[in-house]
């Protein structure tokens, strides 16, 4: 895979983060950054610290320390509303689709917070299965439907920063493929993407950067390319 | 049963009924919005459904309030306005001071709040304007009536059902076919996720409590015209609004709407058929819906909301009988040295409500479920035992473990209709059922209603030692109080009391290792409500007396305030708690409804500061005083950690 440039300047920046659940300790001093048009994941095992680092960057979580610096200002002592307001668009673990809206009150849902969004209209042409079944139940649609109603819905908001955790997660190959075409659209509209991921082959072909994650802590740091020639390596870490 | 039922007295009674339902409509709305974004049961709503009267009275007579200012009468049309505006703006700030500190607390801490909260403000209003209530006069635009076919209506009396419609309707619109609507109905299910969208949902909650609570105060305004309105109203429609919104399914706001009306007439008929029952059948219908259908009429099933750990664990590892001994032996020697320095009348009453404390604490501290309707196992077996003693001659012990049977049965039929809810459902469903209780005392010719069974003799135990002798009577109730608390520490310190404390902790993980979790939480509840029961019939032959307030809601909450004063789910809690409130009542009892309004502080403060209790209070001494010895420890949160995570 071609190394692609990454020009832009430091979009997030994430500098000695510790993190607490209630008494444990999750996060002991996760440090990484991502430039702006870049796609950037988080690897590493089951608790390894990947989703609580993307909770812990949206604010939502109650015992924090260090710093998440996004354009410049500190994240980490806002309101989780204010932290999306600023630009960063969230896709959480297990999808986060409302199961007692309808598809689209689930699309509208988060309000805009850029004016550069998609529109409806063109979310449909990206997503043609959430048009059709825009009037049911959101509870009602196949996981790879949840996963595209997800992505959708932070699409909508201009938000420029995206937080993905796991879109792969327990879907079959052909939708992961219909998700890695969506992410050539996110790469098209310059957005920031930081993904947490399992799936290493699937990581792999579109990421700029790869950080491996262990104990609440980033150990390596890999470039896109390097992840193929290194996948013992990798896979070792990880467990697999 | 009369069948021969005149044509205008039936219609009449429909049309009481769809006034009464109009009202029950509009309460249940607002309970059910409060409670299906904040999973708070708002106790305080019948309260601020009387601070709606109030507020449309007290505009109305402002030149006579306060003479000499020159300040105008506002009318009841500004008031319809203007009284909801700052009836909801109390809302607010109520939300703000209180029950935003509960969210995330177990939904215990929610109700009680609510309870205590109603208390402080029932308790104003009545030292303010004491009990008896006023009138206001129908508006002079809706004077008068038309003719039905049968009936005459009074204008005013279709403005409310109209007026009510209207804002039911309004209110569904709004929840279901809007933005802000769509925002709410998400927060009910993932509040963090909606939030992390870019929604201030701390405002939206606070906002939602306010709405909610205008409704009430809407109510109030209509009500006005046509109820007496006194401090109490709100103490008196609450409980049935509860189990409207139960009936309904909880949250659900169509549920709400459908049933306020529904059982307002269902009431209403009730009164022309069958009148002994127009006071009970809705609780009645509530246990019939409950058997068949426990999510209510509307309701999805959800299982009932999860709060974090109702407190700290019961310190006593292990069933350890020399434990058990040392307490016991304990416990006994205090009790008999205790009569040399305090008014026995004082300590066996200590005892009565400590025995009752810990009865309680059994299935609210250590199984973890909320029980709101102790007071039906207490007042009945208090009644049956008086009349076992007075009217059949039994001797004291059978005339009490009479009591204590019909307690236990009773508690079988509870528990089977209520275990199967959890959190405020089981709540509520335990408070309803409770008040058919009350209802049937208040009813029934041997209760004797209002006047209660007086003069009931204390008799001779075994037919041998008179317990009119002071010291035997208070060695006889020492004696009940150590059988009882030995019953309540035994199963506590059993396998099946470890059993119980994992429900508590995880309910769904106790149902795969393969226990019957439903049986057991059963037993637990029949166990619970005998020994209340003894505590109830106890009492009984210490005042020679059983009165209404014996089976009311607020012996009910007496019971939980002990408990959480003393500490929820510790040993020695429930004696605490018992001391603690037996001796505020003692002491307070010359100051009328200050008392009440004490009651309710106590209940706020302890919900706000003092959620460990007495007991906490001292283990967190122990704990402070032992860790100054050592050094303290590295690697704490900076922040203090939330001691629970958001489950809502």
């Amino acid at each position: 895979m071609p190394e692609r440039a990454s020009t832009g300047s430091t979009s997030l920046e994430v500098a000695e983060l510790h993190a607490w659940y209630g008494e444990s300790h999750v996060l002991h001093g996760m440090t990484f950054s991502v430039r702006a048009g870049e796609i950037v994941t988080l690897v590493g095992r089951n608790g390894a610290g990947k989703t609580t680092t993307l909770r812990a960057i949206m604010g939502m979580l109650d015992a924090t320390q260090g710093a998440v610096r996004y354009g410049g200002d500190d994240l980490l002592s806002l309101p989780s509303h204010r932290i999306a307001r600023r630009g960063i668009g969230y896709c959480p673990e297990e999808r986060g689709i409302f199961a007692s809206l309808t598809v689209e009150e689930n699309l509208m849902l988060p309000p805009k917070v850029a004016e550069e969004g998609m529109s409806v209209v063109e979310l449909y042409e990206v997503f043609p299965n959430l048009r059709e079944r825009r009037g049911g139940m959101a509870g009602k649609l196949s996981g790879g439907e949840q996963q595209m109603l997800a992505i959708a819905r932070v699409l909508r908001t201009g938000a420029k920063l995206l937080l993905l955790d796991e879109p792969t997660e327990g879907l079959a190959p052909t939708i992961v493929q219909q998700i890695a075409r969506v992410f050539a659209v996110l790469r098209e509209r310059q957005h920031t993407v930081l993904l947490v991921e399992q799936n290493v082959r699937f990581a792999a072909k579109l990421a700029d950067r790869h950080h491996i994650v262990e104990h609440g802590q980033v150990i390596d740091v890999l470039l896109g390319s390097e992840l193929d020639a290194r996948r013992g390596q990798v896979e070792a870490w990880l467990g697999v | 049963m009369d069948l021969h039922i005149s044509a205008p007295v039936l219609f009449g009674q429909i049309l009481i009924g769809l006034i009464n339902g109009s009202f029950y409509a509009m309460m249940s709305l607002g309970v059910a919005v409060i409670f299906g974004m904040l999973r708070i049961a708002n106790f305080v709503h019948g309260a601020q459904y009387m601070l709606g009267a109030f507020g449309a009275w007290f505009l109305l007579s402002l030149p006579e309030l306060f003479p000499g200012l020159g300040l105008p009468s506002i009318g009841y049309w500004w008031a319809l306005l203007l009284v909801p505006l700052l009836v909801g703006l109390t809302g607010l700030v109520t939300e703000r001071l209180f029950i935003r500190r509960v969210y995330r607390l177990h939904h215990a801490y929610g109700l009680l709040l609510t309870v205590g909260l109603a208390l402080v403000i029932e308790g104003l209003f009545r030292i303010m304007f004491g009990s008896t209530g006023a009138a206001y006069p129908t508006p002079e635009l809706l004077k008068g009536g038309i003719r039905l076919g049968v009936i005459y209506l009074p204008l005013y009396r279709l403005w409310v059902i109209v007026a009510s419609a209207i804002i039911c309707f309004g209110t569904w619109l709004l929840i279901e076919r809007t933005r802000i609507g769509a925002y709410l109905r998400a927060a009910t299910e993932n509040p963090a996720l909606v939030q992390a969208f870019g929604i201030n949902v701390p405002v939206m909650l606070t906002l939602t409590y306010g709405f909610g609570v205008a409704l009430a105060g809407l109510a109030g305004v209509l009500a006005v015209p046509v109820y007496q309105f006194n401090p109490q109203m709100g103490q008196n429609i609450i409980i049935v609004i509860f189990a409207i919104v139960v009936i309904g399914g909880m949250g659900s706001i169509i549920g709400a709407i459908v049933s306020g009306f529904m059982l307002g007439v269902i009431e209403g008929l009730t009164k022309v058929f069958y009148p002994e029952a127009s006071s009970t059948i809705i609780f009645i219908i509530m246990a019939l819906v409950l058997a068949t259908r426990p999510a209510g009429l509307f309701g999805r099933d959800d299982g009932g909301s999860h709060g974090g750990p109702v407190s700290m664990d019961a310190g006593a590892p292990g069933g350890d009988r020399p434990a058990m001994a040392r307490y016991l032996v304990a416990l006994g020697l205090i009790g008999l040295v205790a009569p040399f320095f305090v008014y026995p009348l004082f300590l066996m009453k200590l005892l009565c409500f400590a025995l009752f404390a810990a009865a309680y604490n059994l299935l609210f501290g250590y199984v973890g479920l909320l029980a709101f309707g102790h007071a039906a196992f207490f007042g009945a077996a208090a009644y049956v035992t008086g009349h076992a003693a007075k009217v059949w001659g039994l001797t004291p012990e059978l005339a009490i473990l009479s009591g204590v049977a019909v307690a236990a049965a009773l508690g079988a039929v509870v528990g089977a209709l209520a275990i199967r809810r959890q959190g405020l459902y089981f709540a509520m469903i335990t408070l309803a059922l409770a008040q058919i209780v009350y209802f049937y005392a208040v009813q029934a010719p041997w209760t004797h209603g209002e006047d209660g069974i007086q003069a009931i003799p204390r008799g001779a135990l075994f037919g041998v030692f008179s317990l009119s002798y002071p010291w035997t009577l208070y060695l006889f109730v020492l004696a009940i109080f150590l059988i009882g608390f030995a019953v309540i520490y035994r199963t506590v310190n059993s396998p099946f009391g470890e059993i119980l404390k994992a429900i508590r902790e995880n309910e769904q993980r106790v149902i795969s290792l393969g226990y019957d979790t439903s049986r057991i939480k059963l037993i637990a509840f029949i166990i619970s409500a005998a020994v209340s029961g003894l505590a109830g019939g106890t009492k009984t032959l210490i005042f020679q007396l059983v009165t209404l307030s014996d089976v009311s809601w607020t012996t009910s909450g007496d019971v939980l305030l002990m408990l959480l004063i003393g500490g929820i789910g510790t040993v020695l809690g429930p004696l605490y708690g018992a001391l603690v409130l037996v001796a505020a009542q003692d002491y307070l009892a010359s100051f009328g409804s200050w008392v009440l309004v004490i009651q309710g502080a106590i209940f706020v403060l302890c919900v706000l500061f003092l959620r460990g209790g007495i007991a906490g209070a001292l283990e967190e001494l122990g704990r402070v005083v032992r860790r100054d010895r050592r050094k303290a420890g590295l690697g704490t949160p900076p922040r203090a950690p939330a001691a629970e995570e958001p489950t809502r």
